[in-house]
């Protein structure tokens, strides 16, 4: 093996290693992957058409108290803030309390700038169902044919499905109707009043809405999958997906099991041969890398270390790399686990004061130190470096090491990434490309979530 | 790269711009690639489904022992499952249905196209034995009655019965009927309604995944040029091509 080689090696090690650094530092912050979008909490009092209309000191009623006498004088008011995008549905609803005078209420969706004397749906860029007489209204004067109408004690609730690109609006929690979203940008729920003493109460979801949101995400949901469960997928492609997973982790004896179930199953599933499939790429290493993994997952790190001096002297050789870092705070972590504090104490003063002060090791350093100081470090803010995945990772980390010297390695990521990962990363970066072409609407793929759905059989 | 392959390259970008769509290089979706964020505690739950739901009892087992996933579902229900599928595979139709019964009776009783496509399968394993006049008494009083009940399942019994009326079935209009594929079929259908009695979905999450990755990679093409992965199996980037 050449200079040049080994160089190559040095490097590989230390970008596998940063990798895997990185995970383990992010796994403090995991869970909380949800995209936070401000929603609308109360309805806004200062853009509001002042002096036709009161609302309530809470922000969740309004009240016309006026004479109304022309077009310019509804009592309209926004939420203060707009809808939010990144979701499947936006939902929100108003209960009329008193339909006063000429039930004259809308509720509707209104843009930024929208004139505050108006009804929702009189003017452009807005939409608005109104409760006098059940039109749908779409920035034209004339209203569409749409629902029932609705007045005093009705629930009535306004929506945008994102997927589908629609309004839609409930009376009673039953779906009324929908319409082609043709607004662009921010739109503000809006509520309007327009004769003496129409009171209206707003739900922007503090309260149980009368409609079945989840429900009816659900069924939207369930749409789409109508439609991808069509699509035809080349014959056992999912089971050499699991089985190349198996390889690249390295478990063997999963993947023995596998195996011999394939051979036994009617007909016979071979699929190495059947797909001309070269896997001794992944086959690389393969005991080695099951035994490995077993000794990190059972908290074994001295002995971990001494099969990776024997078998592979490089991976270890250099004592700062991030490979070492790594299973030093695991090292460390295992004794915490087992309370022998005061090893761990002078572990940590010999294998990882060392990385004091060196940018990219200083903050699980410091977490693993601080360790230390709890009683029940288990129960503490540091409870993630106890978990089983810190041992995942670490034994991920020696896995893909083992697989970058392999000489047919052909880059970084085929040592990173199984293939059953690539897809997934596949998947969620064109949906996440394909809404932020969309203005950001709708909701992203999140295999969490996909993974927690349909725990109750559906069929 | 040659001159030519550059020349290709400009001349697809030149294409795409054309169209309106926007083009994005290997490098900038290799970046966004890396920004997606995949836990491997979920990776390991996909492929923990896709064993249990498609009956690797023993390989889930042994997943478990090796990553720590646990199963979603009691791994002794997968044996008796699997046994009632592998039953069907091998043509003892009548021990399947027993099977299926001592695991919950109310599967073939809230079933009935179930219960239909077993007693079917039923007849042409016997059929198949070359027990002709077994094969008819069967169909007559255990079949015709159901089909009674219900048109579609009286059309399927006659072309099952058809099987009789052929000297040489490989080269009949129903053949098929004794094709392994049916048993097959068979299976998986029981397969599925035992999955479902026990309030787990009937099918893997993985193929779902994959096929949702086709549909999302054709849903950007409308508006984008990026790289595809179009071979599944081995999770290949392409250059971006128009």
């Amino acid at each position: 093996m050449g200079s040049n080689n080994n160089n190559n090696n040095k490097k590989k090690n230390q970008d596998l290693g940063l990798y895997f650094l990185e995970m383990a530092r992010a796994s403090s912050s995991m869970g909380v992957e949800d995209e936070k979008e401000e929603s609308p909490m109360e309805l806004n009092t200062i853009n509001s058409s002042g002096g036709f209309l009161v609302v309530s000191p809470d922000k969740l009623s309004v009240k016309y108290t006026s004479v109304n006498l022309h077009g310019h004088d509804v009592g309209v008011v926004q939420a203060n803030k707009p809808a939010p995008v990144k979701r499947l549905v936006y939902y929100f609803e108003i209960y009329v309390k008193d339909a006063g005078a000429k039930g004259q209420i809308a509720i509707g969706f209104t843009s930024e700038t929208f004139k505050m004397r108006r009804q929702p749906g009189w003017e452009a860029n807005s939409c608005g169902y109104h409760g006098d007489d059940g039109l749908l209204y779409r920035g034209q004067g004339k209203g569409e044919t749409f629902g029932p109408t609705f007045t005093s004690n009705d629930t009535v609730g306004g929506g945008i499905n994102y997927a589908s690109q629609e309004f839609f609006f409930t009376k009673n929690g039953a779906v009324v109707g929908s319409v082609f979203k043709d607004i662009k940008g921010p739109l503000f729920p809006t509520i309007a009043v327009h004769s003496q003493n129409e009171e209206v109460q707003v739900n922007f979801g503090q309260k149980k809405f009368a409609f079945d949101l989840k429900d009816y995400e659900a069924q939207e949901r369930m749409k789409q999958q109508m439609t991808i469960e069509k699509i035809s997928l080349p014959p056992n492609v999912s089971y050499g997906l699991v089985r190349s997973y198996l390889l690249h982790y390295g478990y063997e004896d999963t993947l023995n099991s596998f195996d011999l179930a394939g051979k036994s199953t009617v007909p016979p599933i071979s699929f190495a041969q059947e797909n001309g499939f070269d896997e001794q790429d992944i086959v690389y290493a393969l005991n080695q890398r099951k035994t490995l993994r077993q000794l990190i997952r059972n908290g074994e790190i001295d002995a971990a270390f001494a099969k990776l001096h024997n078998w592979y002297p490089w991976i270890v050789q250099d004592d700062k790399s991030s490979t070492c870092f790594l299973l030093h705070c695991q090292k460390f972590i295992e004794l915490v686990r087992v309370g022998a504090l005061e090893e761990a104490m002078k572990y940590g003063r010999v294998e990882l004061a060392k990385f004091i002060g060196l940018d990219e090791f200083e903050n699980l350093v410091q977490d693993c130190v601080a360790l230390l100081a709890y009683e029940k470090p288990q129960e503490s803010s540091l409870g993630y470096l106890l978990e089983d995945s810190q041992r995942e990772i670490v034994a991920d980390m020696v896995n893909a090491m083992i697989l970058s010297t392999n000489p047919n390695a052909k880059d970084l990521h085929g040592c990173l990434h199984s293939y059953l990962e690539r897809l997934l990363r596949q998947l969620t970066a064109c949906c996440l490309e394909r809404r932020s072409m969309n203005g950001d609407q709708g909701e992203a793929f999140r295999l969490h979530r996909v993974l927690n759905s349909g725990k109750k059989g559906k069929c | 790269m040659s001159l030519f392959w550059i020349v290709i390259r400009q001349l697809a970008e030149i294409e795409a711009m054309a169209t309106s769509k926007k083009v994005i290089t290997r490098e900038e979706w290799e970046k966004k690639l890396n920004d997606v964020m995949i836990r491997k505690e979920d990776m390991n739950k996909l492929v923990m489904n896709f064993l249990v739901t498609e009956g690797y009892v023993d390989a889930a087992e042994k997943l478990r022992m090796e990553s720590g996933t646990e199963p979603d579902i009691d791994l002794a229900t997968i044996t008796d499952r699997m046994a009632v599928k592998k039953a069907v595979q091998c043509g003892n139709v009548e021990d399947a249905i027993e099977k299926v019964n001592d695991l919950n009776p109310e599967i073939l009783d809230t079933n009935p196209q179930l219960f239909f496509h077993l007693q079917q399968q039923r007849l042409i394993e016997l059929i198949r034995n070359g027990k002709v006049e077994e094969a008819l008494e069967f169909a007559q009083e255990e079949l015709a009655p159901r089909g009674e009940e219900n048109q579609s399942f009286l059309e399927e019994l006659e072309k099952t019965v058809a099987l009789l009326a052929f000297e040489d079935v490989s080269n009949c209009p129903v053949g098929d009927l004794l094709d392994i594929s049916q048993r097959l079929k068979t299976a998986s259908e029981v397969n599925a309604a035992i999955l479902t009695s026990q309030n787990h979905e009937k099918d893997p999450k993985l193929p779902s995944l994959l096929k949702m990755l086709i549909w999302a990679q054709s849903q950007l093409d409308e508006k984008a040029v990026y790289p595809r992965i179009n071979d599944l199996s081995t999770a290949t980037l392409e250059d971006p091509t128009v």
